[in-house]
């Protein structure tokens, strides 16, 4: 075999997990950005109980490395369900993988709704109000909309971060282009790491700047109400 | 119609209303002038509840809220009967003019889509910006972002609409248009409270004046009343000081 097609092959082989890698993303982003929204406005309207257990999952999950939040996931629900007589031992890994990532993820992600909130104005709401909207229907449809708009650097970031923690999955043993790189290496009894590792950068990399265009592009299309915070 | 009882307002130990009653019939036009801070912009947030007062009563028709222990349903139904144009226009940044006009109807009022938009489309050119209605906020000058404003409140036909200083954000050039806007629709009968500091638009705007000082109503009356003969030594200080100020229309 030439030396192109051994780099060819490679890539292909990878490649060949990149939709399970988008899948992790995908679930646990869209189940992160709605957890995220809760928490954001549990903390802005200061709800009394739950504002403390906000809080103190916010801390939790900022101050342990998601690697070890993975593992209390992966070993601790199980026991835990188990003493409610639920048995999810035979349940798909993935499940794990997801949980995980959404929880950890949304500490983050709040945060982000959370500033974008606060910067759209309590003039928005108060106009909302003035036209007979409930709280509720002022959120959906006037702060929202808006907020989403200003977070999308912000949003950008998190989505990339979240994209490298899939990464991660692995180590409980779902096979994701990292997995199918291990997988690789342990046939190949250790030749050719640096080759495969470099084939993997590129393909995180890339989609990266595919996740990156997608934001810009979103950006400008809802950038037509002209929302920025200098009116602010 | 509009019937405030004893409000009472306080921003932690500011003591900014010190219990107004103030009664509006229906078609009435009352402005409310009077020296920065005596509590104008507060009273007016108070009638559709951005501003929660601590005491008294508000009645609009047959609705009436206790201050005391309000219910969530009425403060909902007292901001469905009224409407406001803010000093800042408050405008929605991410929707059109048109969509500005009709959100109100759709979401509030639950009108069709196709119903909003038509009378979306005449009020807004009753305001001149019929080749505005696709543009954004922040396309608009301030005049024209001021008449949205009005537009948006008057769609919602309202029992009453609140303005706040309307024209004071304006550059002096735009004041005329968003002034004229307001005559034309206080001549069609529309219930309307006016804070400004407009005196000559206030005099032949309004069928009633309420001049307020230090979170009180000092006195009420015809325009001639209060801004030609008034009673109360306050008002005249107030009145003068404000007619020698090289421009009052700001
Ligand atoms: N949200 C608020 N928090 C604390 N204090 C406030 C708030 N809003 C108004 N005040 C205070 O209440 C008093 C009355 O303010 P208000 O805005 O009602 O006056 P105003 O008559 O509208 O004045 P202006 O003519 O300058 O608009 C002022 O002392 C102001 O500082
Ligand atoms: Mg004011």
């Amino acid at each position: 075999m030439s030396v192109v097609n051994d780099w060819f092959s490679l890539f292909i082989q990878v490649l060949d997990k990149l939709p399970i890698t988008l899948f992790m993303l995908l679930i646990s982003l869209v189940c992160s950005l709605v957890l995220g929204v809760a928490i954001a406005i549990i903390r802005i309207k200061r709800f009394k109980v739950l504002y403390q257990i906000a809080t103190f999952y916010l801390s939790f999950c900022r101050s342990t490395p998601l690697l070890v939040q993975l593992f209390l996931v992966y070993f601790g629900l199980p026991q835990l369900l188990l003493a409610f007589q639920i048995d999810i031992n035979s349940m798909d890994r993935m499940i794990f993988v997801l949980i995980s990532l959404s929880l950890h993820n949304a500490a983050y992600l709040s945060e982000v709704v959370r500033s974008a909130y606060l910067a759209v104005g309590e003039d928005q709401f108060e106009a909302a109000y003035s036209v007979g909207m409930t709280y509720t229907q002022a959120l959906w449809r006037v702060v929202l909309p808006q907020a989403f708009v200003l977070s999308l650097p912000n949003l950008g970031n998190n989505i990339i971060e979240l994209l490298k923690d899939t990464s991660l999955a692995f180590t409980i043993g779902i096979i994701d282009i990292m997995g199918q790189v291990r997988i690789i290496l342990g046939n190949n009894h250790g030749i050719g790491m640096f080759e495969i590792y470099v084939v993997i950068s590129l393909i995180y990399w890339g989609t990266c700047i595919l996740i990156e265009m997608v934001i810009s592009t979103l950006e400008k299309v809802l950038k037509k109400g002209k929302i920025s915070l200098s009116k602010l | 119609m509009i019937l405030l009882k004893h409000i009472h307002k306080k921003f932690k130990n500011n003591h900014v209303l010190k219990g107004i009653d103030l009664e509006v019939s229906k078609g009435d036009v009352v402005t409310i002038i009077g020296p920065s801070g005596s509590g104008k912009t507060t009273l007016l947030r108070c009638v559709n509840y951005l501003e929660k007062p601590d005491e008294g009563t508000i009645s609009i028709h047959d609705l009436t809220i206790q201050t005391k222990k309000p219910v969530k349903k009425d403060i909902l139904q007292l901001r469905r009967r009224t409407a406001m144009v803010f000093q800042h226009y408050n405008l929605f940044e991410n929707k059109t003019v048109l969509e500005n006009v009709t959100e109100g109807l759709i979401v509030a009022q639950k009108k069709s889509k196709k119903i909003a938009r038509e009378i979306g489309i005449d009020i807004l050119t009753k305001v001149g910006l019929a080749d505005k209605i696709n543009a954004y906020p922040q396309q608009l000058s301030g005049g024209q972002k001021q008449r949205v404003g009005i537009a948006r409140a008057l769609a919602l036909n309202p029992d009453v609409i609140l303005f706040d200083e309307p024209t004071s954000a304006l550059d002096p050039e735009m004041v005329g248009e968003v002034l004229e806007i307001i005559r034309e629709i206080a001549s069609g009968g529309v219930t309307m409270m006016i804070v400004t500091h407009e005196i000559d638009f206030a005099r032949e705007v309004s069928n009633r004046v309420v001049f307020m000082d230090d979170g009180q109503i000092i006195e009420q009356g015809s325009p001639d009343d209060i801004l030609i003969h008034p009673k109360q030594e306050r008002t005249r200080k107030f009145l003068k000081r404000i007619m020698k100020e090289p421009d009052f229309t700001i």
